[in-house]
């Protein structure tokens, strides 16, 4: 074949300076940063680990944010994957509502989160907001429960924002069970095998990649999550719904803390390498 | 036992249904009320459709600016990260050369950094451009943070596409670019189309980076005109209904009309995680 080589040079390069430029220097900073001291207008002074040693042992709100997001890599690897499964078991049986369902379901997906912390906020306010209604609805009529900025409720009213909409889970999952070939099912169906013991031992085990791939999409999700607690929470009441995104952006663009808040990313970024070959080996992803 | 697995089957159906669709349509129909009617009974019906708060809200914030801003964005974010990403994955797709494993292992490192962990340095990076405050700012990191998925999605395509067209384009004389850009890339529509569909919707829910890459209202898009006037919004709710529909109302007609794109690209997109 014609020698290519200049021309493979000319169209790789592009992509390789988008690269540098967004991942590779981002990282060289936030490492390098995250062993100094430094602030705004200030040049960043070397302080070896004590970031790290503050950030392990001393700063408690670091530990609350650490917790919280933890919590929620937890809920929405199990429960939300859970869900979504499900769904796309049922809606796989094909009956009258399965497009309208799977089309419906994506849409709080595809909005934007800050559109999606918005309707929440609207729904969940105290005043005029539609489940406040409907609890008055039916008997108590002074019922003014402000769902986001009450401790006992924050954690559990922003969790509500994302943990039931597995949309994303129940169309791998849909795709997965198409490319089951059908001879399994109808050899299933012949030895008198029921339609839920299909699901439950055939579909089901042949599905584990694409579950352990789900669980790595919906727990690493929950590391970037920080659009919808900005719009209804902004971390709080207290640090009830602070996570470790959220604190990022507090301790860079409103402490100016930099060189504190890099070190931040860094454990953001090990904690969810952690959980991804943590998941590959549960799952065994990859082997058959 | 069958009946009650039935009754089950819809009633989880029905809450899915009523959670996805519920805050849409409530928020749908309050955009249409006055101020008293949501106050008075949040449950009932408009009385009329009133379009006075989407025209209110249209003034109280410069929404028309947001939105030409959220377009511009979303249509060159695209546009770059397509040609780009195009390029290489071509390459990457169709020609053996040396440190091509290495490359493709550097560049999946992506997938492993989660956005939120670079807001600092690429603050830092895109102040130093010369680039903050800037819409060429917001394109250049979005068509960043599509790199992977778009890099996967074409480059899975381009190895669909047979051998043989390029190299009878070659013996007519074609060059490599006019190869490329005549002949590959008007076959490689659906691959385009998808990863395109994905890129546009990034760059168009955006929140985070939008808010610390840009100041004040002349760069801001549409995610932030939620944020920023919420408060200004707060003392008329109708008005704030509204303007949540404008920002929700462009993303879900993407969807309806390009559903398959967006459901094959996610299926593709997911595998490689």
């Amino acid at each position: 074949m014609v020698n290519h080589k200049g021309y493979i040079v000319l169209f790789l390069l592009p992509t390789i300076i988008l690269f540098a430029l967004v991942y590779a220097v981002s990282m060289v900073i936030l490492f390098g940063t995250s062993f100094t001291e430094w602030s705004t207008g200030l040049k960043p002074v070397f302080v070896g680990f004590s970031n790290y040693t503050r950030m392990l042992f001393e700063d408690t709100s670091f530990k609350e944010g650490f917790w919280n997001t933890a919590l929620w890599v937890l809920l929405q690897s199990t429960l939300h994957v859970l869900i979504g499964v499900v769904f796309a078991v049922i809606l796989n049986m094909r009956e009258f509502y399965w497009k309208f369902a799977r089309t419906v379901f994506m849409f709080p997906n595809i909005i934007s989160g800050a559109a999606v912390g918005m309707l929440f906020l609207c729904m969940l306010n105290p005043d005029f907001g539609v489940v406040n209604s409907f609890i008055r609805l039916f008997g108590n009529s002074d019922y003014a429960q402000n769902w986001f900025m009450d401790y006992a409720t924050a954690f559990l009213s922003v969790t509500m924002t994302w943990l039931p909409y597995a949309a994303v889970v129940t169309i791998l999952i849909l795709a997965e069970i198409a490319a089951i070939p059908d001879s399994l099912f109808e050899s299933a169906r012949i030895d008198g095998a029921s339609e839920i013991k299909i699901n439950l031992f055939i579909i089901i085990p042949m599905l584990r990649n694409i579950i352990g791939t789900c669980v790595i999409l919906a727990g690493t999700s929950m590391l970037q999550k920080m659009d919808i607690i900005m719009m209804t929470t902004g971390g709080g009441p207290g640090n009830t719904t602070m996570n470790l995104p959220m604190y990022i952006y507090k301790t860079a663009f409103m402490d100016n803390d930099f060189g504190y808040s890099n070190s931040i990313g860094v454990f953001l970024i090990c904690f969810g390498i952690v959980f991804v070959l943590l998941i590959r080996y549960l799952f065994r992803i990859g082997s058959q | 036992m069958k009946i009650a697995l039935s009754i089950c089957r819809y009633l989880f159906v029905f809450l899915i249904i009523l959670l996805s669709l519920g805050p849409f349509l409530w928020v749908l129909m309050a955009s249409f009320k006055t101020n008293s009617e949501i106050l008075s009974n949040s449950l009932s019906w408009p009385a009329s459709l009133r379009v006075s708060n989407y025209i209110k809200a249209f003034e109280i914030a410069p929404l028309s600016r947001f939105y030409a801003n959220s377009v511009i964005v979303g249509v060159f974010g695209t546009f770059l990260n397509l040609l780009i990403l195009g390029m290489s994955a071509y390459v990457l797709a169709r020609f053996q050369f040396r440190g091509k494993k290495l490359l493709m292992v550097v560049l999946s490192l992506s997938l492993l950094i989660p956005g939120t962990a670079m807001l600092q340095p690429l603050y830092l990076t895109v102040n130093t451009l010369g680039l903050y405050d800037r819409l060429i700012g917001l394109i250049i990191v979005y068509a960043g943070f599509g790199l992977p998925v778009s890099l996967y999605i074409l480059s899975s395509y381009f190895l669909t596409i047979p051998k043989e067209i390029e190299e009878s384009a070659y013996l007519d004389g074609a060059g490599f670019i006019r190869t490329f850009f005549k002949i590959i890339l008007p076959i490689s529509k659906p691959g385009f189309s998808t990863a395109a569909v994905l890129q546009f919707l990034l760059c168009w829910n955006e929140f985070q980076f939008v808010m610390i890459l840009t100041s004040g209202n002349q760069n801001r898009t549409l995610p932030l005109a939620l944020y920023y006037f919420k408060s200004q919004f707060a003392s008329d709710y109708g008005v704030m209904f509204a303007a949540t529909m404008v920002v929700i109302v462009p993303s879900i007609l993407v969807y309806i009309l390009l559903q398959r794109q967006v459901i094959s690209g996610l299926a593709a997109g997911a595998v490689k995680g």
